[in-house]
């Protein structure tokens, strides 16, 4: 019998675990007449920001080992654009697909009036925060960095939207679980982590950093151990606590074995990034190998498979 | 037409010069419909290589029925990757992705310029020119910085286009640079050709100093950025382009271009 792969979150039910996570499969048009996302548990759109961005100057992207580093400057069509061209196409051709939204704000704010500008829209299924944005406003140091600022942004949010949250975190802080608390505490509906390390690549031959911007977000492969570390790390917590909020694990998954990494670390949904640059089918592969993996391994349904790597396995 | 990703066997792979090798690969449903510019992003398989993202490389020749060759020169890990590849090899090949040149120049000639690696895209517009109802007079300046690296384009070329080669050592052609060969022939034109060019931003950016509006009927060039996915959603390969009022403008080189009015592009952009 074939397994059960849907999983209930956010009070949604996803048709599959595996998502394509921000900015990396677009406003979903890009890529939908190879790898539509309608096969998937959901799409999470390029994070939107109230103006439209140009983004930072060349080269954007290098190839680093086993990942790459970006640094894009947020690049997007801004919120008006967005709502007006890109959410009506997606929402038409989402299936049975969720429409998850992702944005992002210079100030606190912003924040909120972009997230409540996305709220009053038809067809979003829930909001994902992207806390790993600069805040202006204190020394552009990250959101994500700061749990005042990570407090504020959700609880914010929390009071002007109806939506499901989900506050994706980053893992460039000493202690992600104590962040992964505070955004509980303010309201968040689910945690999705991680977002990109910093890094930086030099170009020898040229003797100068090989981003246009010295440092870049570092993805693919090479953050997965990362990415594992810190779901497990904010499962426990979020047990310790007895809060019932889900965990989105996202980091270097490109094949059905990568994303049981995280669903057994926690992860009650995974999002697949970078690989589907490498190959655009990457996503839909993923769904097809946890099909498979589970109907080896005698699995019903995967979501029993949630956090059992705390429990000793079998 | 919409791009295709497909895991390929190489046909074949040979050596065409110092560090330049041609790549040959079936392309089944898309070859036929390949123009002259557009590109394809090739990956190794999995676990076949320590290289992870694919590269962009412009298509060079498509044969019937369903061969298409790329050449590549080594210059870093994925280059050097694939010169190790042998038939029966297999690749992720994506594509056909990207714009097109200009085939109806609405001119009598066309001066096709291409500079190094630069040489795939122009020698295929070459053949496509050459092949229309009514063709301008083609010519194609190729240069290398070492004779040792020029290809021998001439025998796939239509009989009709005229070759000037040059390189900076001397070794083949004439002793100089691409724009050295250029300008006696824009100079001989009796009315503006096309100009189209394909090479290192450098060499771009001099030539885009020697043509106009007045002596060019139309100026394209190809270009190159570091890039991830090859399809408009990674936002990494901008080219920044003129504006009106001197601020910067950003183009996605694999979506809006590669393929650009050479007029706009801000040189130099490499």
């Amino acid at each position: 019998m074939a397994a059960r792969l849907t999983v209930d979150c956010l009070g949604l039910s996803f048709q599959n675990p595996v998502l394509v996570a921000s900015g990396t499969f677009g406003y979903g048009d890009e890529y939908y007449d190879i790898m539509p996302f309608s096969r998937l548990g959901g799409l999470v759109t390029k994070t939107v920001t109230a103006a439209p961005r140009q983004g930072n100057p060349p080269p954007r992207v290098v190839e680093t080992d086993s990942g790459m580093l970006n640094s894009i400057g947020l690049a997007n069509v801004g919120l008006e654009v967005f709502i007006r061209e890109k959410l009506p196409w997606i929402v038409q051709h989402a299936g049975g697909a969720r429409v998850v939204v992702n944005f992002a704000g210079f100030s606190v704010d912003e924040f909120i009036g972009v997230g409540a500008g996305l709220a009053g829209c038809r067809g979003i299924d829930a909001l994902e925060v992207n806390l790993g944005c600069p805040n202006v406003k204190a020394g552009s140091i990250h959101f994500g960095a700061d749990p005042a600022t990570v407090r504020e942004v959700i609880a914010g949010l929390r009071g002007e939207v109806g939506l499901p949250l989900v506050a994706k975190l980053t893992p460039n802080v000493a202690d992600i679980a104590a962040l992964a608390e505070v955004a509980v505490e303010a309201g968040a509906d689910a945690l999705s982590l991680i977002n990109t390390l910093p890094g930086m690549k030099i170009d020898v031959k040229k003797r100068k950093p090989a981003l246009g911007m010295a440092f870049g977000g570092l993805s693919g492969p090479a953050l997965r151990p990362v990415g594992v570390a810190c779901v497990y790390k904010v499962y426990r917590r979020l047990q310790e606590m007895g809060a019932g909020v889900p965990v989105i694990g996202i980091g270097g998954i490109a094949t059905g074995p990568d994303a049981l990494e995280y669903i057994l670390a926690g992860a009650r949904l995974v999002q697949v990034g970078t690989a589907s640059f490498v190959n655009p089918l990457a996503a839909g592969q993923v769904v097809a190998e946890l099909a498979a993996w589970c109907e080896n391994e005698g699995i019903g349904d995967l979501s029993e498979l949630v956090g059992v790597a705390h429990h000793g396995g079998n | 037409m919409i791009p295709v990703f497909r895991w390929v066997e190489v046909s074949d792979i040979r050596k065409m010069a110092r560090s330049t090798y041609e790549l040959s690969f079936p392309e089944p449903e898309s070859a036929s419909k390949i123009g002259p510019g557009q590109f394809c992003m090739v990956s190794p398989a999995p676990h076949t290589s320590d290289v992870f993202l694919p590269r962009p490389f412009s298509y060079y020749r498509v044969d019937g029925p369903g061969t298409i060759r790329i050449l590549f020169r080594t210059f870093g890990r994925a280059t050097r990757w694939m010169a190790g590849l042998a038939p029966g090899s297999r690749i992720g090949v994506f594509g056909p992705l990207g714009n097109t040149f200009t085939l109806a120049p609405q001119a009598r000639r066309a001066i096709l310029v291409a500079g190094g690696i630069g040489l795939p895209p122009m020698a295929m517009l070459a053949g496509r020119l050459d092949a229309l109802d009514e063709p301008p007079e083609i010519d194609l300046i190729y240069g290398e910085q070492a004779g040792d690296r020029i290809v021998d384009v001439g025998s796939d070329l239509p009989g009709r286009v005229r070759l000037h080669l040059c390189s900076e050592d001397g070794a083949a052609g004439q002793k100089g640079l691409v724009t050295g060969l250029f300008r006696p022939l824009i100079a001989g034109c009796d009315s503006p050709p096309a100009v189209y060019c394909c090479g290192p931003g450098p060499m771009m950016a001099a030539l885009a100093g020697l043509v106009s509006s007045e002596n060019t009927a139309l100026f394209e060039v190809s270009t190159e950025e570091n890039m991830a996915c090859g399809k408009g959603i990674c936002k990494g390969c901008v080219i920044p382009m003129t504006t009106p009022d001197g601020s910067v403008s950003y183009r996605y080189c694999c979506t809006d271009g590669p393929v650009f009015n050479g007029f706009e592009v801000k040189w130099p952009h490499a």
